[in-house]
C-alpha cells in the first residue's frame, strides 16, 4: 500500500461474501467439536444426566452418587499407578535418551529404529503372552504389575521425544563441564535437566495422560474392583441393560478434567508434530 | 572405556524392559498359537497342535468379514475421512478471510476440546448424543429428518457410521493442526507468483498448496492407519463387536477369543495375523517415516 491506497487488489483478498461463509463454515465445525463435550459437562450437573427429564434443574447429586459408591477409589488407584510408571519411565528415557543423542555406540541406529516401532507396535498382540507371564508371576491385579506395563509402553515415545529436546542442547556445555571435573551421570541431572526442564516435564505429561486414558491393559489385568483405574471405574456404570446416565457423564467429567487441566499447558509450547506419538 | 560402559548403563534399565514386554510378548506369542492353551489351564499348558489354529481361522466364515470390518470400515474409512475433515478444516482456519477475523485462536481452542478428550469419554460423549432419547435422534426428529428415533449403536445400517464419528471426533483435531502448521510454512512468494501467472483459487490449491502438504498427509496418514488398525477401545466400548458380531474387528476378536471364549491359543494365532499385517504397514513406516525420524534426531 501506498499512501493509504491498495497499490494492487489482491485477487485472494476475500469479498464480504467469502468472508462470511468461511465464518458460517467455522462456526458450524467448532459447534461440532466442542458441543459433545460441553454438553457432557452440563449433562453431568442434571438429574439423570439431562437425557429424561426435561427439567433444568441444577443437581451435584451424581458426583454425590459417584463417590459415595466408591468412584475415588479408581481415582486413587489412577494416581497411584501412573504417577510411579510417569515417574520410572520418565527417568529411564532420560537416562537412554541422553545416551542417543551424544554418543556414537554400536547398533545405535538399530536401537532406535526399535524405539521407533515401538510407538506404533500393536499392544492388542501383546495381551496374551504378557497375560500368561503375569499369571505365573502373581502380577494379575497388582499395582506393581500396572506400574511395569505402563513404565514399559510409555518408554519409546518418551525416548523419542526426548532425543528430540536433547539435541537442541549444545554438547558443548556437556564438555565444559566434564573439564571442570563432573562426571556424565552429574552432567545429566545438574546440567543439562534444569536447562531441559519443560521438555522433560512436557514428556512426563503425555506419558502420564497415556496411562491416564489407557484401557486395555487395565481391563485385561484388573479385575479385582478395588484395584480398578478409572477408565474401567467409569465403564461400570454402563450396566447391561440400562446405563446410568448422571454417574456415567460425572464419572467422564472427573476423568477428563485433569487431562485438560494438563494439556492445555503443555499443548502450546510443542509443535504437533512431535506429539504424533501421544495419541494412541 | 569407561564410555562405553556408562552408555550400556543407561540404555540398559530402558531396553530390558522393551525387550520383557515387546520382544519377548511377540515371540511367546508365536508359539502359543500352536497350542490350544486355554485361559482356564493355564498352569497345565497347552497341547501342540501345528497349524491347526491358522487352518481355523482360514476355515472360519467369520474371519473374511472381521478383515473386511478392520480394513475397509475401522482403517480405511475413518482414515481417509479424518484426512479429508482434517484438511478442510487446516485450510479453513488458514484461510485469509477467518485470519481477517481473527478467529484463529478461538479454532484452536476449539479443536484442543475433542483432541484432550479421553477416548473412552468420546465414546461415552457420543453413545450418549446417538441414543434413541439423545440430544442428535431429539434434533433429527424435530426437524422431521427422522420420523421416530433410531438406535444407531443397534441399527445395522448406521452402527459403522456411527463408531467411526467417534474416532473422526476424537482424532481430527491433531490431524487438522499438523496440516494446519504445514499450511502456515508455505512460502508466501509461491503463492505471490501464481498469482502474477494468473492462477484461480482451485489452481493455487490444486499446484502449490496440495503438494507442499503432501508429506505431511503421508505421514499422519500413515500414523493413523496404524491407531485405526490396532485399535480395541472404539469398537470394544462403543458397541461390544455387535450388534451380534456385526462390528466385530481384529483387536476385539484377539480379546473375545482369549477373555471370553478362554481360547487363548487361537487368540494368539488371530494375534500372529494382526502382527503380519502390521509388518507389511512397518515396511512403508521404516522407509517413508522412521528413516527420516532417525535422520532428524541421530
Amino acid at each position: 500500500m501506498i499512501g493509504g491506497i491498495p497499490l494492487r487488489q489482491s485477487a485472494r483478498d476475500p469479498g464480504p461474501l467469502a468472508i462470511a461463509a468461511a465464518a458460517g463454515l467455522a462456526i458450524i465445525t467448532l459447534f461440532v467439536l466442542v458441543y459433545p463435550a460441553v454438553y457432557v459437562l452440563i449433562g453431568s450437573f442434571k438429574p439423570g444426566g439431562g437425557l429424561l427429564s426435561q427439567a433444568g434443574t441444577f443437581t451435584f447429586e451424581n458426583y454425590l452418587k459417584i463417590f459415595r459408591s466408591g468412584f475415588s477409589r479408581f481415582v486413587l488407584n489412577s494416581l497411584v499407578i501412573c504417577a510411579a510408571a510417569t515417574l520410572v519411565s520418565t527417568l529411564l528415557s532420560i537416562m537412554a535418551a541422553y545416551a542417543f543423542s551424544r554418543f556414537n555406540f554400536p547398533l545405535k541406529r538399530t536401537l532406535f529404529t526399535g524405539v521407533l516401532f515401538g510407538q506404533v507396535f500393536p499392544w492388542i498382540v501383546l495381551i496374551n503372552p504378557l497375560f500368561v507371564a503375569f499369571a505365573a508371576m502373581h502380577l494379575i491385579n497388582s499395582y506393581v504389575g500396572m506400574i511395569l506395563t505402563y513404565t514399559a509402553f510409555t518408554i519409546p515415545f518418551s525416548v523419542y521425544m526426548l532425543v528430540g529436546y536433547l539435541v537442541t542442547v549444545p554438547k558443548s556445555l556437556d564438555e565444559a563441564a566434564v573439564l571442570d571435573g563432573a562426571s556424565r551421570w552429574q552432567v545429566i541431572w545438574l546440567i543439562i535437566c534444569p536447562v531441559m526442564l519443560p521438555g522433560f516435564v512436557a514428556t512426563a505429561t503425555y506419558a502420564f495422560l497415556l496411562c491416564w486414558t489407557e484401557y486395555l491393559f487395565a481391563l485385561a489385568f484388573l479385575t479385582q474392583t478395588e484395584l480398578k483405574t478409572l477408565p474401567l471405574g467409569l465403564y461400570q456404570y454402563f450396566g447391561d441393560d440400562n446405563v446410568d446416565w448422571g454417574a456415567v457423564m460425572a464419572a467422564s467429567v472427573v476423568t477428563t478434567l485433569p487431562v485438560f487441566l494438563l494439556f492445555l499447558p503443555i499443548q502450546g509450547g510443542i509443535s504437533p508434530g512431535h506429539t504424533v506419538g501421544a495419541v494412541k | 572405556m569407561r564410555s562405553r560402559l556408562f552408555i550400556f548403563a543407561m540404555l540398559a534399565p530402558s531396553f530390558t524392559l522393551l525387550a520383557l514386554f515387546y520382544a519377548y510378548p511377540i515371540f511367546k506369542n508365536l508359539s502359543m498359537s500352536f497350542t490350544d492353551l486355554s485361559l482356564l489351564g493355564m498352569s497345565r499348558g497347552g497341547n501342540w497342535i501345528g497349524l491347526d489354529n491358522y487352518r481355523e481361522i482360514l476355515r472360519s466364515g467369520d474371519f473374511g468379514h472381521i478383515l473386511f470390518n478392520t480394513l475397509i470400515w475401522l482403517t480405511a474409512t475413518s482414515v481417509a475421512i479424518r484426512l479429508l475433515l482434517g484438511l478442510v478444516i487446516a485450510v479453513l482456519l488458514n484461510s485469509t478471510a477467518l485470519r481477517r477475523l481473527r478467529m484463529q485462536t478461538i479454532a484452536r481452542l476449539g479443536l484442543l476440546i475433542p483432541w484432550a478428550t479421553p477416548p473412552i469419554v468420546a465414546v461415552v460423549i457420543w453413545r450418549w448424543l446417538l441414543d434413541p432419547q439423545g440430544a442428535v435422534n431429539k434434533a433429527l426428529v424435530g426437524l422431521g429428518i427422522l420420523d421416530q428415533p433410531v438406535a444407531f449403536f443397534a441399527n445395522v445400517r448406521t452402527v459403522w457410521p456411527a463408531i467411526v464419528t467417534i474416532m473422526v471426533w476424537n482424532t481430527v483435531p491433531l490431524i487438522a493442526l499438523s496440516l494446519l502448521s504445514s499450511l502456515q510454512s508455505v512460502p508466501e512468494d509461491l503463492y505471490e507468483a501464481a498469482e502474477l501467472e494468473g492462477a484461480n483459487q482451485w489452481q493455487v490449491f490444486r499446484y502449490i498448496t496440495l503438494p507442499f502438504l503432501m508429506p505431511a498427509i503421508l505421514v499422519l496418514g500413515l500414523m493413523s492407519v496404524f491407531w485405526s488398525f490396532n485399535n480395541f477401545v472404539y469398537v470394544w466400548l462403543a458397541t461390544g463387536a455387535g450388534p451380534g458380531t456385526l462390528t466385530n474387528v481384529l483387536a476385539t476378536e484377539v480379546y473375545i477369543k482369549a477373555f471370553v471364549d478362554f481360547r487363548l491359543g487361537y487368540s494368539s494365532a488371530i494375534g500372529m495375523v494382526m502382527a503380519l499385517v502390521m509388518a507389511i504397514f512397518g515396511a512403508v513406516y521404516l522407509r517413508l517415516v522412521a528413516r527420516r525420524q532417525l535422520e532428524e534426531s541421530l
